[in-house]
């Protein structure tokens, strides 16, 4: 069997590969749970919301706070860390979500730069770094290893690609077939006409806020896991990923969003063993966002080329 | 009404986040501790805080200040903050000549504009007397000419080349290229075959260049992995590194207990702690980290710069834990507090070494005349003279994890000279009768 896989891509053996193609699976599968609630959000309300890492950063402070301080159960924790972001969320939106609703794009992007801004400085303030001193939120699912084409995959990052394809899926269907859902659509398409229509605009726009800030618990629940650290700078910029996510899925296909989550958490693993590029695959989000602009503005043209023909 | 009662739950809603990020972050309050520490007179068994008389210093104030570097993944405030809590112990004990010292420290992060325009503000605006503590990836560069056209020589912990090449500083650490030299010696002689190398990206050609030198030399193929920080693929860089060194191979790591621990957890995770051999550099030597990993307990080569943190080994490590626990509780002992304490205790000594005016002058003329400064912290006595350049830490020993605990593993031994500089030091130290 191995004889049969002995290949190398680029030059670079396929079994050096394997791990770098797993690790890049699972924090794609974040990078695709960031990206489809942010999707979510922006198709609601209109906010991209670039605090998502801080939020989801804030949270896991949290839930490492309750493990090591309190003695109250881990489950708990973990659950405090996922209510968290939506709860900070719905509040954000309920506060400022009816002023900045009829602002531009742009300015309600500020705002919520305006709170991870003020979530990072909260953090740095209460929780700081450094002083022979790190902190780590290990789940108990990455005591449990597998080996899957001999390569050693753990539990936790099965659940994160599988929690992103099932999460995508259920609010694909949910959308679909819930009145929340086709409300929310609603929304994305005319927020006044909707509200005319007798939409309850405000409760359908918290419910996006809540179910988006769920999705940034979550991955701020899984990520310091897979970081192997938890580290609040580097949780917060999760949100560059997770936007180039989302820029691919054209902040509105959620299965886009998920192939270019998965895309891009694969793109900045799999260059890892690859030396001369290797040290700027960081740059992978970015790179991938732009191509699919690119590529998407091509297509528009092309698209209203033929409308005009 | 609907949504006033919105607004009701979302008020509250506010109310409970807030009440809970104010539990979870509450600093929690330590017990006062009102024994006079560093209090007597000094032995050759008890170190005291300078004159050690137990009265509070009480005259004008003598200022000393200090730059230390904070950026995401990186603290070494820990230096500056130990040299102050040495500085309020010896005003404690009747200061210098009955004078407090007053240290101002400064962070920067990692900017260059930053660094020029706090030292200037030392200089010219606090006028300080002396810069004591500093550290920084990039300090050494940015300030050197500047301190030596205002004749300061600072006693910090040094991290780039210009720390250890220019005659404006005398660290107290030899700092990560010379502990990493270190580190990659232990290696070799552990019988390693392959070496993988990662430090900060900032200053890996400096930081990893003289390890890469020294295995070169012994016929040993050597990779170095430049890593950004913060480190966002711990996992993936460890594969990687892994996959270069393979089994038997070393594993070099340059990086603070910020840092590192990423990279720990993931070779635990990988299941590789045990197929290599595992180096680093000075700053994860503390038993913080040691109760911590326990899977490496006698996996590990660590280049430790000072001696064992440990009361028991001398009387200046022992007033190191008394001075950390009265006056800078929350910091644990670790080499960052035994650099702030030795750079505090050293400008103390050139203070007290004074018989004129306390000036900017008198201070760093002091400095310069700084030799055998016995501590049990340092293999072989601290020093200062009038040199082109100070690498006075270059003998130390090797470390490793057991039990939660840091133990000894290699007793004292030179650190190669893989640079002109070691030898000429050596040649000096002799010539000069330095240490």
């Amino acid at each position: 069997m191995t004889g049969v896989l002995a290949f190398s891509v680029f030059g670079v053996d396929w079994q050096f590969l394997k791990p770098f193609v797993v690790i890049g699976l699972a924090f794609g599968g974040v990078y695709a749970l960031s990206g489809v609630g942010l999707v979510v959000l922006y198709r609601a309300t209109g906010v991209l919301n670039v605090a998502f890492g801080a939020i989801g950063a804030a949270g896991a402070l949290i839930a490492y706070w309750m493990i090591n301080h309190t003695s109250w159960p881990h489950w708990l924790a973990y659950a405090v860390c996922v209510l968290f972001g939506g709860a900070l969320n719905l509040v954000y939106g309920m506060i400022f979500g009816p002023a900045f609703a009829r602002r531009d794009p742009l300015v309600k992007m500020m705002g919520t730069l305006g709170l991870a801004l003020i979530l990072l400085g909260v953090m740095a303030w209460l929780a700081p770094v450094g002083g022979a001193f790190a902190r780590f939120l290990p789940l108990p699912t990455s005591e449990h290893r597998y080996t899957v084409l001999s390569t050693s995959v753990s539990l936790t990052q099965l659940i994160a690609l599988g929690l992103a394809l099932a999460i995508t899926a259920a609010v694909s269907v949910f959308l679909r077939v819930t009145n929340l859902g086709t409300a929310m659509r609603a929304l994305a398409n005319d927020r006044e006409i909707t509200a005319t229509l007798g939409v309850p605009v405000r409760r359908v726009e918290a419910a996006a806020w809540f179910g988006s800030g769920l999705a940034c618990g979550a991955a701020g629940l899984i990520l310091p896991d897979l970081l192997t650290s938890l580290d609040y700078s580097a949780l917060t910029f999760l949100v560059i990923a997770s936007l180039a996510a989302a820029l691919i899925g054209r902040l509105r296909s959620l299965w886009w969003t998920l192939f270019g989550g998965i895309a891009v958490g694969l793109a900045q693993a799999v260059l890892t063993p690859y030396a001369s590029i290797s040290q700027y695959r960081s740059a992978a989000p970015f790179v991938l966002a732009i191509v699919a602009l690119l590529f998407l503005s091509r297509h528009r043209v092309f698209a209203i080329a033929r409308t005009a023909r | 009404m609907r949504s006033k009662r919105l607004g009701v739950g979302v008020a509250l809603s506010a109310f409970a986040l807030a009440a809970l990020l104010t539990a979870t972050f509450a600093p929690t309050s330590n017990e006062a501790n009102h024994a006079i520490v560093g209090a007597g007179k000094a032995s050759a068994t008890k170190s005291v805080c300078g004159a050690g008389t137990g009265k509070k210093a009480t005259g004008k104030a003598i200022k000393l200040g200090g730059i230390d570097m904070l950026i995401p993944g990186v603290d070494f405030t820990t230096i500056g903050k130990v040299a102050k809590a040495y500085f309020d112990c010896v005003n404690d004990n009747g200061g210098i000549k009955g004078r407090p010292i007053k240290y101002i420290l400064y962070n920067e992060q990692l900017n260059p504009a930053q660094e020029a325009a706090l030292a200037r503000k030392l200089v010219e605006k606090d006028k300080v007397v002396g810069i004591v503590g500093n550290t920084s990836f990039a300090e050494c560069g940015t300030n050197a000419k500047y301190y030596q056209r205002k004749g300061y020589v600072v006693i910090g912990a040094g991290v780039q080349a210009e720390c250890y090449s220019t005659p404006s500083f005398a660290e107290v650490n030899m700092g990560p290229r010379y502990s990493n030299v270190g580190a990659a010696q232990a290696l070799i002689r552990a019988g390693i075959k392959k070496l993988a190398i990662a430090s900060p990206d900032t200053i890996s050609a400096y930081a990893d260049g003289g390890a890469a030198t020294l295995a070169k030399k012994a016929g040993i193929p050597v990779k170095i992995y430049p890593t950004h920080l913060p480190v966002t693929d711990a996992t993936s860089q460890l594969i990687q590194m892994y996959q270069f060194a393979g089994d038997g191979g070393g594993i070099l790591l340059d990086f603070t207990p910020d840092t590192a621990p990423a990279f720990m957890k993931a070779a635990i995770a990988q299941g590789i702690v045990e197929k290599v051999k595992w180096g680093s550099s000075t700053p994860i030597a503390n038993s913080f980290m040691a109760e911590q990993f326990p899977q490496f307990d006698g996996h590990l080569w660590i280049n430790q710069e000072f001696s064992n943190i440990d009361p028991s080994v001398g009387p200046d490590t022992k007033l190191m834990f008394d001075v950390l626990k009265k006056y800078a509780p929350k910091i644990a002992p670790q080499a960052f507090a035994q650099m702030g304490f030795m750079a505090g205790k050293f400008a103390t000594r050139a203070l007290m070494n004074i018989n004129s005016d306390i000036t900017a002058k008198t201070y760093n003329g002091a400095v310069k005349g700084l030799k055998n400064q016995k501590t049990d912290m340092l293999c072989k006595p601290f020093y200062v003279g009038d040199l082109a350049y100070h690498i006075p830490n270059n003998t130390d020993i090797t470390v490793d994890y057991k039990d939660g605990k840091v133990v000894v593993k290699e007793k004292c031994f030179k650190i190669a000279a893989v640079d002109k500089a070691i030898a000429q030091t050596r040649v000096w130290e002799k010539q000069y009768k330095l240490n």
